[in-house]
């Protein structure tokens, strides 16, 4: 156990952290020559290989050492963004250590920070990496000094590296060796394995991380799952180094996977522990608390019968993405759907393109809302997640939202700018830090105005220089009201929003004349309203098409006018007929297209 | 119109074949024009019409076995510039044609010219040779828009081009474009008084539309009128040709009482049509199936594969599903509409296949339509595209 390090990689898009891993790869000889192509792990070649799909990825690496002695280093890689903070404790949980890796010439960032300190909290040993270090723009003292002030660890002796042109690749590792304990625990207890992740393999069905804590595991072992009592019998074990290699066993201290033809993903809970039932552990390991979605979108298929399809879909993306959540759903203007949970906008992001692109499926995507807590005169509260399941008013005694604490690191320059946005988005600043160039924000905001188009704002008013890392901090009741639109007299369900009273007004009104814009005219005028109850508060028309004819059409030659017509109807059919208005599918985001006053 | 009666009972379902016409294409032109998606290929070096004209004939020829024993009722000589072909040459080749096809003595033989190519000779030749029914691609009378067209001629040569059509010809045909570059409702209005001040029989009135791989198409020209006065213009014009006596047979085409193009009628009808010439098209409905076939489209290349005795470039079965759609994409554009037995006679589909898309056209206000007939409603006439949409077959 002496000569294992388990370790991660704590990084911002960007700054270099799968080069990185790539280097340590190719440096152990984890893979030959040839087998390197760009990002290792990243890449979706290893799956394509081993038919195994590698989520939070691993590689076990064998590293001689100056001192002459050959060690196991597990590298455990996170994933960078916010929305999946999440993912980042679980993988710290399973090491000891992390390298924080910061681009010599960028600084720190505030996703970066904010993983740092989960890693502190854990009692992970972080160790700092200038990267890119090759490169003009490099000041590594700046940033040194930064990574002192912000975070708060020594860096003045920090590695300085450049995973591109392989410069100080061994003395990372070294460093790895020497900075970051071992692994501690018993190997002769009884099997303690937390699972770090899971997910689902075609081939052998569902495939665990784990770290083991104490104890061993070996194949035709039987195993038991401690939370939900499960047996099964273990059928390999073993080690990625990216590929997937089997071992004859797996003990304390180690990192590796095991497979024990589950079917279910839901049977192999990532946080679980997993025990041998002959020779039980007492107790269980701590675990991880349960992930909540914070983000909520409806998905409409475009056409009515492709509900079963994407509900197909939706289950085959969560067998490997547990965090996805979705429930049916029905919207008078779009049909049958589902109510679907995310952990932020990049996770509905990359749901809706996985969808599209994997499942060729044709969406609608409604605007993403937060969940509400409403509490009704009756003294019951209830959460909301779609806005147009609101109560009736008349029945609502306080609607809250919910509060998210955000850390934004930004430039000196633009320090005025992100603060004005902060103010708009009803933000209330808690504290700001200077640290040498940057700025540390910290404001409370209602999570509501972060998920319409926050992020963006940040980064087109700050260059793409400020970063935003937040929290859930508590739910406040606010002054909110609902937003509905109107087509042709017709409320249009799915395109109800909840808002603060302040902005509805101009909200309403700008919705609308987007509106306008979006829906495309037809062979009659369209009104299109703007109400909050039983108020008007805007009014576009689109005004009716004059004609929609093709002027010649030569008896000759027809396949040309066919092919245009063709185009027309196609791209009637990605729209939705709403009463009998077609309405285009990002009408219904148009409210991301709304600016602020 | 005659219809030739033969037992049929293949693959195609149809029990009698429709008319049968003649296209004839001619792909020169002394300059192509920036709006211009036919093809049409500028003159450059010069052609050799005589090897042109045997290469016609050939090529007739060898399409004969299709359409054999069936009548020509009409013949058009579309391109391109046909009148950039000599008067002799005109002679010759139908004299060709008459000699291999049975032509109606009656026979509607229309030959399109445009200004420019005018010589009063040439065309009391083009007469002579049998030559019936003369369509000018007049476009405009403003030089300016002409300018904007990109066509070669002038106004002048455009009020020329109609005195000399109408010395030799009594049925001409002026096509014009409306919604030009820069183009006012009131300068709309006075080209349409010009062309009708010469006495002409049909007028083809189209708004000018950008066509993929044109020049229009790859730097828009500027100052196009809007979807608002386009549509002014259109109202404007139709009404101005109902009043001079045109009736509004065709979305783009007016005409003075039995003087509508019986050529484009039988295209608008379904009808069949055998296309000879560099890329024509052709339909041809047989026992076994209704056939689409296009000639080489590159002059050079048509005249080679016809000295080898392959003309046709490709050749594809209509799928019967696609029948409805091909009927109604044409019979649609007639004000008029059709008699609901054509659908069966021109399709060998019965009219039950396409109850639904009848149903939801005329809840639409689309269509209407009594026991025996039915017609695009005016609203169905403005949007006629997405009257036809809903006849696209799905999956498309």
């Amino acid at each position: 156990m002496k000569h294992i390090r388990n370790f991660s990689i704590i990084a911002h898009i960007d700054h270099g952290k799968s080069t990185l891993a790539d280097r340590f790869i190719q440096f152990c000889g984890g893979l030959e020559m040839r087998e390197m192509s760009a990002q290792v792990l990243d890449s979706m070649d290893i799956e394509k290989e081993r038919g195994i799909t590698i989520k939070a990825q691993t590689a076990a690496l064998q590293y001689k050492a100056r001192d002459g002695q050959v060690y196991n280093l597990n590298l455990i890689d996170t994933p960078g963004h916010v929305d999946f903070s999440y993912e980042v404790s679980r993988s710290l949980s399973a090491c000891e250590g992390a390298l924080l890796v910061v681009d010599a010439s960028q600084g720190v960032e505030a996703q970066t920070v904010a993983n740092c300190y989960t890693a502190i909290e854990l009692g992970v040993e972080v160790v700092p990496v200038l990267n890119k270090i090759d490169l003009p723009a490099a000041e590594p003292e700046r940033v040194s000094q930064e990574i002192e002030d912000i975070i708060g660890i020594e860096a003045i002796d920090a590695v300085r590296a450049s995973a591109k042109s392989g410069i100080g690749i061994e003395d990372i590792l070294e460093t790895v060796i020497s900075k970051i304990p071992p692994p501690e625990g018993n190997p002769d207890g009884p099997l303690k394995a937390l699972i770090i992740d899971s997910w689902f393999d075609n081939y052998v069905g569902v495939v665990m991380l784990v770290r083991v804590i104490d104890g061993s595991l070996k194949p035709k072992d039987k195993i038991k799952f401690m939370a939900t009592g499960a047996e099964h019998l273990c059928e390999q074990v073993g080690v990625f180094t990216p590929k997937s290699v089997q071992r004859p066993s797996l003990s304390a201290g180690e990192v590796g996977f095991v497979i024990a033809g589950i079917k279910e993903l839901k049977s192999a809970k990532v946080g679980d522990t997993i025990t041998l039932v002959n020779n039980p552990a007492s107790e269980a390991l701590p675990g991880f608390k349960e992930v909540q979605s914070q983000v909520f979108a409806g998905l409409y298929p475009v056409e009515s019968h492709d509900y079963d399809s994407l509900r197909d879909a939706l289950e085959k993306l969560q067998l490997n993405d547990a965090s996805l959540k979705f429930e049916p759903e029905v919207s008078q203007a779009l049909g049958f759907g589902f109510r679907c949970g995310f952990l932020g906008l990049l996770h509905l992001e990359i749901v809706q393109e996985r969808l599209e692109r994997e499942f060729d499926m044709d969406l609608i995507t409604t605007a993403p809302t937060v969940v509400y807590e409403v509490l009704m005169k009756d003294g019951t509260v209830i959460e909301v997640e779609n806005p147009s399941k609101l109560p009736d008013l008349s029945k609502i005694d306080e609607i809250r939202e919910p509060i998210i604490t955000s850390t934004i690191l930004v430039p000196q320059d633009y320090v005025g700018a992100v603060m004005t946005l902060c103010n708009q988005k009803r933000g209330v600043q808690r504290n700001m830090q200077y640290m040498g160039r940057q700025v540390m924000l910290t404001y409370e905001l209602p999570m509501n105005e972060v998920v319409m188009d926050f992020f963006d704002k940040l980064k087109s008013t700050s260059r793409g220089y400020a970063s935003l890392d937040y929290e859930f901090k508590e739910f406040q009741a606010a002054d909110l009201v609902k937003l509905d639109i109107l087509v042709n007299s017709e409320k249009v369900d799915a395109l109800s929003l909840i808002v603060h009273r302040a902005t509805s007004q101009y909200r309403g009104r700008e919705l609308a004349s987007k509106m306008r814009e979006l829906i495309p005219r037809q062979m009659f005028d369209i009104a299109v309203q703007a109400a909050i109850g039983s108020h008007i508060i805007a009014r576009e028309t689109i005004k009716a098409l004059r004609k929609n004819v093709l002027a010649k059409c030569y008896g000759g030659d027809i396949t040309r006018k066919k092919k245009l017509l063709e185009k027309q109807k196609a791209g009637k059919k990605r729209m939705k007929q709403v009463g009998n208005v077609e309405i285009p599918q990002e009408a219904f985001l148009a409210i991301l297209q709304v600016g602020d006053k | 119109m005659t219809v030739t009666k033969i037992s049929l009972s293949g693959l195609s379902g149809l029990r009698e074949l429709p008319p049968l016409s003649l296209y004839i294409h001619f792909p020169w032109c002394v300059r192509k024009c920036p709006y211009c998606d036919f093809n049409s290929h500028e003159v450059k070096n010069g052609f050799d019409e005589d090897a042109y004209v045997a290469a016609l004939l050939a090529d007739l020829e060898s399409a004969l076995p299709a359409v054999w024993g069936r009548p020509v009722h009409t013949i058009f000589m579309g391109g391109g510039t046909p009148s950039l072909f000599s008067a002799r040459a005109m002679d010759t080749l139908l004299a060709g044609i008459r000699a291999r096809v049975r032509l109606y003595p009656d026979a509607e033989i229309t030959m399109e010219a445009n200004p420019g190519t005018f010589e009063s000779d040439k065309f009391k030749g083009f007469r002579e040779a049998g030559i019936n029914r003369l369509s000018i691609g007049i476009q405009s009378f403003d030089p300016a828009h002409l300018k904007a067209l990109g066509r070669i001629h002038h106004g002048d040569d455009a009020r020329r081009a109609v005195d000399i059509a109408l010395t030799h010809f009594d049925n001409v045909n002026l096509d014009l474009m409306y919604a030009l570059p820069g183009q006012t409702l009131e300068q709309a209005l006075t080209d349409m008084g010009t062309a009708l001040s010469f006495g002409v029989t049909h007028v083809s009135a189209y708004h000018l539309t950008i066509e993929p791989n044109t020049l229009f198409a790859r730097y828009l020209p500027p100052k196009l009128p809007d979807d608002e006065l386009s549509a002014d213009m259109q109202e404007a014009l139709e009404a101005r040709l109902t009043e001079a006596g045109f009736g509004h047979y065709e979305t783009s085409a007016f005409a003075r009482p039995g003087r509508e193009c019986r050529h484009n009628l039988n295209y608008w009808q379904f009808g069949d049509y055998l296309g000879i010439g560099a890329g024509a098209h052709a339909k041809i409905s047989a026992h076994d199936g209704i056939v689409r076939e296009m000639r080489y489209k590159q002059p050079a290349a048509y005249l080679k594969a016809v000295a080898e005795g392959r003309p046709t470039q490709s050749r594809e079965r209509i799928a019967r599903a696609d029948r409805p759609f091909e009927f109604m994409m044409n019979l649609l554009r007639l004000t008029d509409g059709f008699e609901l037995r054509l659908f069966a006679e021109r399709t060998g589909l019965p009219l039950t296949h396409i109850q639904r898309e009848l149903a939801e056209a005329e809840a639409q206000g689309l269509i209407e339509r009594d026991l025996t007939t039915l017609k695009p409603t005016l609203k169905g006439q403005r949007f006629l595209n997405d009257l036809l949409t809903l006849f696209l077959k799905e999956g498309e």
